[in-house]
């Protein structure tokens, strides 16, 4: 039991990094990126690609990548279980480098398609995520692919049976800064241009904004901070495979979430997250109960597939607006009006 | 050298088929369909189910996947999009719910293909046709069939288009809906159709598919690309549009990994996609209109007196 709930927190804190961004772009800029996977996968190709690397350079390792950086990832291991400090410096390390890495690729993934409108922005969002993830998957010498390569535990002081804890731990600690950032960076005149880009462009072109630059700013930050939940997971995981970064995890999910809790309020996603994730978490934890019980001739996996499609969909119709509505942005005049008639 | 260019024409027409029911939904209803490679994925299962339960060949079976495609299509229409353009959803809105579609889609060919297993005793998440397929002087039939399919596509679209009154009313619904419907047309009728053919045309080319390359479930997240790319060089706004992009990018896909495979060695198929990607990057940079939206084309349309 206690477990499950790691699991549901740890899943949960992913979730809500990743769904904050996206609500960043989508509920509050009004981009539909349909490219997110990218991102959290960049943020694992920074841990995998080139953290490796330097590690496999370091330590003067010969041989194939993946079962260099195998041999690298455990030297390290070994390192840190002595030294806790080298461990958190290669983690604020591989963030630093994750966030700039996710910052160049989502404002290079807008660039093409940043002056057109929502549908043709979505469709090239979507198939440049997809196509890098199908090289870094059928490429086996960039990130491993569908082999997959170790990464080293940058938590091994942490003596074993801890450790998850530990993980998680990190991972809600990082999922409360991007909360609290987002929150303090939203409500401010940046937030307010966004929501008013998604409302009405030519409206914030009319004032002298320039749209096609903050669609490219607003990519960059979400992205970069798409990318810290990459690191994350990947640690966690203790290594890089890229089937784990697909479309429907990473995409689609956060979407469903964004709407079930409720585009432009960072308080209902973050609802939103608990609920999927304590949803997700249960299909998965109990598939062989919900295959027996059911009595299905298929793996439960497939049935999740079709739960979350057909609840996002029941979202799309029955409630757009999500559980939490979107809230007024309470600036100083509007607090002394409501102030003085409520 | 020739198995590559038979390779390149098959996927060619297989691709026009994709995305011409792409472009025919994105004009009449204005959302682009991230389901559409599921829809051919579907065709290749329902195409399997028949060879294996009854023995019915896939080359005969096309016509069945094309009512059942149609069905299909019809119910992406009738169960995502009707309820949601009804309460002018935006169109972001409408793309998460193809987004979903096609998810439940997924779903259900990745719980149909155990389930055809369990009922076979073998194993269907990975098939081809390959072996099934019949030669005439050294023409594969998946050439012949493929090619076939397209002509009697076009044909027919072009007598209904052009010929008769029902395909009038339907392209004064594509070209300007509002003024169509203020003329007495049913506009309903428009996407009704567009979807319908849409689902019939991208499963019976799934039907084809699996002669040309192996089907898992997830193949869908494999040609999604190649499908919009087709669409969008080719012009979104324009059904001639799919022909043009569907031959530009099967061509150019099939050509380009079979250079790369020459100078880096096999296990390049995937870099068949950047092209694509490239490619649709490059009409989106400069043309978002794509090749039929541009002035030359309608010169050349003008021409040819259409």
């Amino acid at each position: 039991m206690v477990e499950l709930i790691t699991l549901i927190l740890f899943f949960f804190a992913l979730y809500v990094i990743v769904s904050l961004s996206l609500n960043l772009e989508f509920g509050y800029g009004g981009i539909p990126n349909f490219g997110k996977a990218l991102s959290v996968l960049t943020g694992a190709l920074v841990v995998g690609g080139i953290l490796n690397r330097l590690l496999i350079w370091y330590f003067g390792i010969e041989g194939d990548f993946i079962s260099a950086s195998s041999l690298a990832a455990y030297r390290m291991t070994e390192i840190v279980s002595q030294n806790p400090l080298i461990g958190l410096g290669i983690f604020l390390f591989c963030v630093t480098m994750a966030v700039v890495a996710g910052a160049i690729a989502g404002a290079l993934s807008i660039l093409p398609s940043a002056k057109l409108k929502g549908d043709y922005l979505g469709v090239t969002l979507l198939a440049i995520s997809e196509v890098v993830y199908l090289i870094l998957f059928y490429n086996t010498e960039i990130v491993g692919g569908y082999y997959g390569v170790s990464v080293p535990d940058i938590l091994a002081f942490v003596p074993g049976e801890y450790r998850v804890y530990a993980y998680t731990v990190l991972a809600l600690i990082c999922a409360l800064l991007v909360y609290l950032f987002l929150e303090k960076l939203l409500n401010s005149p940046y937030g307010r241009i966004l929501r008013g880009h998604r409302e009405n462009e030519d409206l914030i072109k009319a004032f002298g904004r320039d749209v096609m630059k903050l669609r490219i700013k607003t990519m960059a930050l979400g992205s970069a901070i798409a990318a810290i939940a990459g690191v994350v997971f990947v640690f966690y995981s203790s290594s890089v495979v890229v089937n784990a970064f697909n479309r429907v995890e990473w995409t689609f999910y956060p979407f469903l979430i964004v709407l079930l809790g409720g585009k432009g309020n960072n308080k209902g996603v973050v609802l939103g997250a608990f609920i999927f994730v304590l949803l997700k978490m249960l299909i998965d934890f109990y598939k062989f109960d919900i295959k027996y019980l059911l009595h299905l001739p298929f793996e439960a996996v497939w049935l999740q597939y079709i739960v979350f499609g057909i609840l996002a969909l029941l979202i799309l119709c029955y409630k757009p607006e999500g559980i939490l509505k979107e809230e007024p942005i309470y600036t100083p005049p509007i607090k002394s009006r409501l102030k003085t008639n409520p | 050298m020739i198995d590559v260019l038979i390779g390149a024409m098959v996927w060619s027409n297989l691709l026009v088929l994709l995305a011409l029911g792409l472009t025919m939904t994105y004009i009449t209803t204005g959302v682009p369909n991230f389901a559409q490679a599921s829809f051919a994925i579907v065709g290749s299962y329902i195409a399997l189910t028949l060879l294996r339960l009854i023995g019915l060949n896939p080359y005969l079976s096309i016509p069945v996947t094309f009512i059942l495609g149609g069905i299909l299509g019809l119910s992406t229409y009738y169960i995502a999009l009707k309820p949601l353009i009804k309460r002018k959803a935006s169109i972001e809105m409408l793309m998460i719910a193809t987004l979903a579609w096609d998810l439940i889609l997924f779903g259900i060919i990745g719980a149909y293909s155990e389930v055809l297993s369990a009922i076979t005793k073998k194993t269907e998440t990975l098939f081809v046709f390959t072996s099934l397929d019949f030669n005439i002087y050294g023409i594969p039939g998946r050439l012949i069939v493929s090619s076939l399919l397209v002509l009697l596509t076009i044909l027919g679209l072009y007598l209904l288009l052009y010929k008769t009154k029902f395909g009038i009313a339907l392209r004064a619904s594509m070209e300007n809906p509002s003024l169509a419907e203020a003329m007495g047309i049913n506009v309903e009728n428009t996407r009704l159709f567009s979807w319908f053919l849409s689902g019939a045309l991208a499963c019976m080319a799934g039907s084809v598919l699996p002669y040309l390359q192996e089907i898992v479930p997830q193949t869908g997240y494999f040609i999604v690309v190649s499908i919009f790319a087709a669409s969008i060089v080719g012009g979104l706004y324009h059904i001639v549009g799919a022909l043009v992009g569907g031959y530009i990018i099967g061509i150019s896909e099939s050509l380009f990994t079979y250079i790369l495979s020459i100078l880096l060695g096999p296990g390049v198929l995937v870099y068949s996609k950047v092209i694509s990607l490239l490619m649709m990057i490059a009409t989106v940079l400069l043309h978002p209109r794509g090749i039929t939206g541009t002035e030359m084309w309608r010169r050349v349309e003008r021409w040819l007196n259409l």
